[in-house]
């Protein structure tokens, strides 16, 4: 329970507009720091076509290049749907633990290098992010809402919000899942929970004939199997190959502690720690609640903390997780630990002192804060290299062979030192940079146009080389065939190399 | 007696007064335990309790290595003294190893002039023409291991640990046996002549193509055998043309042993076994097979010792086999 000196007196209408200059804030904050970081693999990857939506959505905004730059336009729908992220964050942190939590709950997901990297890049995690938690708060909506005309409209954009994150990542339907375990929890549940509250209206049209199916969740599905289709046309023809594809697409090796993994790992541990705390609070609750039959609505929210991220897990121990290595596949769970730790930090501090609850509670809100802010001013703009405390920083992962980048996105740093140094007209070898990545770089004008990229390092006079933590076979041949083994200029994140650059003797003034 | 008597006495009034003492002490602590039980705090308040300490110890925790890294791991000035002592002390036969394997900012700050050598924690790398090594560990670095260290101390004969440079450790070790080789085949490609069956092969630059659109290659190169890189002869070897491909290398000095390692490149295991026969001076010596990881092979050439002798590499190869690396050095 978390007091009212702690909840503060926010009403809706101010709660809401202060979750709009939130999302204002961050929508100008990620546009000016998303020209700097480097191109990944999977980024352009989303920006050459797969997936689709997330690839029209860039390729509108690239519209705007003259106007922003080049990269910055290609991750404008990124911050939109960071700014999004925010708002909704703070506002649903404010009706869940008040005002304290309206700006905790952002900062607890922003505060990590590997989110803001995802903020500032065009890879389609955070668009899923965000509208994973906007058909939540849809959802959470439908249920809520007194009239039917405004419960159709909530769950229409459950609905719809659902479709978008499948549109970006066809591994969103995993929400679907958690919602129908959701509402199967809260129908079957101890609680019994179908009876309507007190003064609501009786289901009547379409609600009657679901027969207490969530009209919200009945949108989801109609309207997500719906985006699943435009995503992929072909399936009207072949819906069964089509299934099939998916299905093999979305395939690997099962490990449950893949997503507990990645978060350990590569996040600040105090934000590892608080997101625990506040699943295990989450859970209290849920479990307090079933227990003591407590009605619905006071068991929903904590529930649909919990399930969501459950679900993640679930479908990643299950091998049926988004595919990729790290934090990005299991981003949309994360705004959902975020709300789960801003509440249960407040009310932890509420617990624990509560004849001090408001400056222990933010005394606790910095130190869950600090060492990520600390590490985002280190590591920036190499945010997507950066490890947390628990696998000993870039470092402590670079030991144990961890992956040292998504795909090639450091090399943007060696940049200016190629164009300044490298002799005119310089014939360039490029290893491991993602394809794509050169065309963008030279359209936002970052690299020199008279450089000429070459197939093999026998015809190259220079060898840019990422350094991915995999196989490096081509660096070495460019060693043999530039005749050296040191490089002329380097980009490190704690020291640890991310790329390289290679140099004939006379190719590097 | 009365003395014995009246000590006696006294103990036994020192004894009980301990014991009535203990007694007190027991009852006190008994007292203040049950107090404390009966103000323990609830489940609820104790789970709070333990999570404000919990994210407070990871707060602090995380604070503390943020700050601290930097201070762990080595400056520009560091690199730059290194540089200066290595070039400064470095005599021919030296080589640098570095610990952690991945702090490679060393091959931009150091000499070009002074070879980086890798030193496994299995020792099983024999560093031919390396005298002695510098090792410069990072032992602040976070995963930071004392493998290559002990690996050096097991195979030298003499350490001196030399002034740290900030963050960076410097010991030199004298190998107690050294592997200083006759030659070194891989660097004598450019003076040896190449034919596949009987047709010789056409030079290109690094080494030899041969066959059909020469899709048989022949170069000197490094390439990475088993996550390491191998300077060695590079053979690609796409089809299997029916005929051997023979590389003849003169003049080579002989030793006591011919011996090297062979290994497909680039982490393909290849599609067969590729067989090497070893010549010298139109004698088979041996014979190699190239399988799986980096192979080592040692042939006797102790007849052959103290001349020059051709040395011929015969390679058949049943089916496609991808990229061969060889190296092979005439040993003392």
């Amino acid at each position: 329970m978390i007091p009212p000196s702690l909840r503060g007196a926010l009403t809706g209408r101010r709660a809401g507009l202060a979750a709009l200059g939130l999302a204002a804030a961050t929508l100008l904050a990620l546009a000016a720091l998303s020209s700097r970081p480097g191109a990944s693999r999977d980024e352009l990857a989303a920006l050459g076509g797969a997936p689709p939506a997330a690839a029209a959505l860039s390729g509108a905004a690239r519209g705007a290049a003259g106007l922003l730059g080049e990269l910055r336009a290609a991750r404008l729908p990124t911050a939109l749907a960071g700014a999004a992220l925010t708002g909704l964050l703070a506002a649903l942190g404010a009706a869940l633990a008040g005002r304290g939590a309206l700006l905790l709950a952002p900062l607890l997901f922003w505060l990590a290098p590997r989110h803001l990297d995802a903020g500032v890049s065009a890879s389609p995690d955070l668009l899923a992010a965000a509208f994973a938690l906007g058909a939540a708060w849809a959802y959470r909506r439908a249920a809520a809402a007194p009239g039917r005309r405004s419960r159709l409209s909530a769950a229409l954009a459950a609905g719809a919000l659902l479709g978008g994150a499948i549109a970006v990542r066809a591994d969103s339907w995993i929400l679907l899942a958690a919602f129908a375990l959701h509402a199967a929890i809260l129908r079957l549940g101890p609680g019994r929970a179908a009876a309507p509250a007190d003064g609501a209206e009786r289901p009547e049209g379409i609600e009657a004939r679901l027969h207490g199916l969530p009209l919200a969740l009945a949108a989801m599905a109609v309207l997500g199997a719906a985006a699943l289709l435009a995503a992929t046309p072909s399936a009207l023809a072949h819906p069964a190959g089509a299934l099939a594809a998916l299905a093999a697409g979305q395939r690997r090796p099962p490990g449950a502690l893949g997503p507990l993994a990645a978060l350990g790992l590569t996040l600040p541990a105090s934000l590892a720690v608080a997101y625990a705390a506040g699943l295990l609070h989450s859970a209290g609750r849920v479990g307090r609640a079933l227990r003591s039959r407590a009605p619905a609505r006071l068991l929903a929210d904590d529930l649909l903390l919990v399930v969501v991220p459950a679900a993640y897990v679930a479908a990643g121990a299950a091998g049926i997780g988004a595919p990729g290595a790290g934090l990005r596949p299991w981003l949309p769970a994360v705004p959902f630990l975020a709300l789960a730790a801003a509440r249960a930090l407040l009310a932890a501090a509420a617990l624990a002192w509560p004849a001090r609850a408001a400056p222990l509670a933010a005394a606790l809100a910095v130190l869950a804060l600090a060492p990520g802010a600390l590490a985002i001013a280190r590591t920036w703009p190499l945010g997507g290299a950066a490890f947390g405390e628990l696998a000993g920083g870039a470092p402590g992962a670079a030991a144990r062979g961890l992956p040292r980048q998504h795909g090639g996105e450091a090399i943007r740093e060696l940049l200016p030192a190629l164009n300044a140094r490298a002799a005119p007209g310089a014939r360039v070898f490029w290893a491991g940079v993602p394809a794509g990545a050169l065309a963008l770089y030279a359209r936002a004008g970052l690299l020199r146009p008279d450089l000429v990229a070459v197939e093999g390092p026998e015809d190259a006079d220079v060898a840019v080389v990422a350094l991915d933590g995999g196989p490096r076979d081509l660096e070495y041949q460019a060693w043999a065939a530039l005749r050296t083994d040191r490089p002329a200029a380097g980009v490190y994140a704690d020291e640890v190399p991310l790329a390289f650059a290679y140099a004939r003797a006379g190719a590097w003034r | 007696m009365p003395i014995a008597d009246t000590a006696a006495r006294l103990a036994r009034g020192a004894l009980a007064a301990a014991r009535e003492g203990a007694r007190g002490l027991a009852r006190a602590s008994a007292a203040l335990g049950a107090a404390a039980w009966r103000a323990r705090p609830g489940a609820r308040r104790a789970a709070a309790l333990l999570a404000v300490a919990a994210i407070a110890a990871a707060g602090i925790h995380g604070l503390a290595f943020q700050l601290s890294l930097p201070a762990r791991l080595p400056r520009a000035l560091d690199w730059a003294a290194a540089r200066a002592m290595i070039e400064r002390d470095a005599r021919p036969g030296d080589a640098v190893a570095i610990a952690p394997g991945w702090a490679e900012r060393a091959r931009e700050a150091l000499p070009g002039a002074v070879p980086l050598v890798p030193v496994p924690p299995d020792g099983a790398e024999r560093l031919p023409g390396v005298r002695r090594v510098w090792l410069l560990s990072i032992p602040g670095a976070p995963g930071f291991s004392f493998g290559p260290e002990l690996t050096l101390v097991r195979r030298a004969a003499r350490s001196e640990p030399l002034p740290a440079l900030g963050a960076l450790s410097i010991a030199r070790y004298d190998l107690t046996a050294p592997l200083l080789p006759l030659a070194f085949l891989p660097d004598r490609l450019a003076g040896a002549t190449a034919r596949l069956g009987d047709e010789p092969c056409a030079a290109v630059p690094g080494g030899f193509a041969c066959g059909d659109g020469g899709a048989v290659r022949v170069v000197r190169s490094v390439r990475e055998v088993e996550g390491r890189p191998r300077p060695c002869l590079a053979l690609s070897l796409p089809g299997s043309p029916g005929a051997p491909l023979e590389v003849e290398f003169p003049g080579v000095p002989a030793g006591r042993a011919l011996s090297g390692h062979a290994g497909f490149a680039d982490g393909a295991a290849g599609g067969a076994p590729v067989r090497v026969a070893v010549q010298l001076d139109g004698q088979e010596v041996g014979a190699v097979e190239a399988a799986r990881g980096f192979a080592p092979f040692l042939l006797d050439t102790r007849e052959q010792a103290g001349r020059l002798v051709t040395v011929a590499l015969a390679f058949t190869w049943p089916a496609p086999a991808g990229t061969v690396c060889l190296d092979a050095v005439a040993e003392p």
